[in-house]
């Protein structure tokens, strides 16, 4: 193991520890105010489009400039499948074979 | 959760972490979500404390799930607790609160350990074949980490403010990422976004 990975992993643990532990031991009865509830269900919507858009359609910095790049339509086939709950792991399989495809014609 | 689990090993292994370094990962953190986003942040040699920052990010929905959870377990003791609070993820949560509202202890408990022990196992598995592949990217498999971040997303999305915070946010990202080298956009985007629409939103949104 790398130590710069072994330090990422350690941190990683402590700070997800940290999510989960507190509010669990504290054993709260009241509930947590509505906007506090509804922001902590909202981060990950917000998070994971944040990290997975710019992969798809900015790849190291550099905006995609065709509409024929591969990643895109792999992406268009994820989001329409999933959004009507087709199964997880079905739906990243279709946009993963959908990328290999184009790639493999263009 | 044992193919969710064998697909991280396997993609894990692939973006070039090592298996024990995935398997101290997912025993350690276990947390399947934020493993999946941390993954191609190391392999692109992100710094430390960009993947741990991120990490918390994804992970705070965990305070909701503990705050649900909290009074119907409180019946154990506190170090069995904060052993407890080590399993508390996406997958027994929702099993729990779909069978019964306050959720119940015994109901979370045995999901959680099941759903821990298939992950773990799953990504044993996956991080045997994932060294297998050659030519990663002929298969597409470069792209499934983003494939699985929008499957997640697009499988929450439930109301127009839901989608409004995913797309604003997927913009917001865009525009700082390409004007800002390293990963800040995800912290970036991801905080100020939801926050911004948990105070313009309905609070019947938040269930």
């Amino acid at each position: 193991m790398r130590a710069s990975v072994v330090l990422t992993i350690a941190g990683m643990a402590v700070v997800t520890y940290l999510t989960r532990a507190p509010l669990l031991l504290a054993l709260a009865r009241r509930p947590l105010p509505t906007r506090l509830r509804l922001w902590l269900r909202l981060i990950p919507l917000a998070v994971l489009p944040a990290l997975a858009v710019p992969m798809v359609l900015a790849p190291g910095g550099q905006l995609v400039q065709s509409v024929a790049e591969p990643r895109l339509w792999g992406a268009v086939a994820v989001v329409v499948l999933a959004g009507r709950r087709v199964n997880l792991l079905v739906s990243v399989t279709a946009g993963v074979a959908i990328v290999a495809v184009l790639r493999a014609i263009g | 959760m044992f193919v969710y689990g064998t697909v991280f090993g396997g993609l894990a292994v692939q973006a070039g972490l090592h298996a024990v370094e995935v398997l101290a990962m997912s025993v350690l953190v276990f947390a399947g979500a934020a493993q999946f986003v941390a993954v191609p942040m190391i392999a692109g040699d992100a710094s430390p404390l960009s993947v741990i920052l991120t990490t918390y990010v994804v992970n705070m929905r965990h305070y909701l799930m503990a705050a649900t959870l909290a009074p119907s377990i409180g019946a154990f003791s506190r170090w069995r607790l904060a052993l407890i609070a080590h399993v508390v993820n996406d997958e027994s949560f929702a099993v729990s609160v779909s069978r019964s509202r306050p959720p119940d202890a015994g109901i979370f408990l045995g999901s959680a350990a099941a759903i821990a022990a298939a992950f773990v196992g799953g990504v044993a598995v996956g991080t045997l074949i994932g060294g297998l592949v050659a030519e990663p990217e002929r298969y597409g498999l470069d792209f499934a980490f983003p494939a699985v971040f929008l499957a997640l997303v697009a499988t929450q999305l439930r109301r127009r403010g839901d989608w409004l915070v995913a797309v604003g946010s997927a913009l917001v990202a865009l525009a700082i990422a390409v004007r800002l080298p390293g990963n800040w956009h995800i912290v970036i985007a991801g905080l100020t976004v939801s926050a911004a629409g948990a105070l313009a939103g309905d609070p019947e949104d938040a269930r």
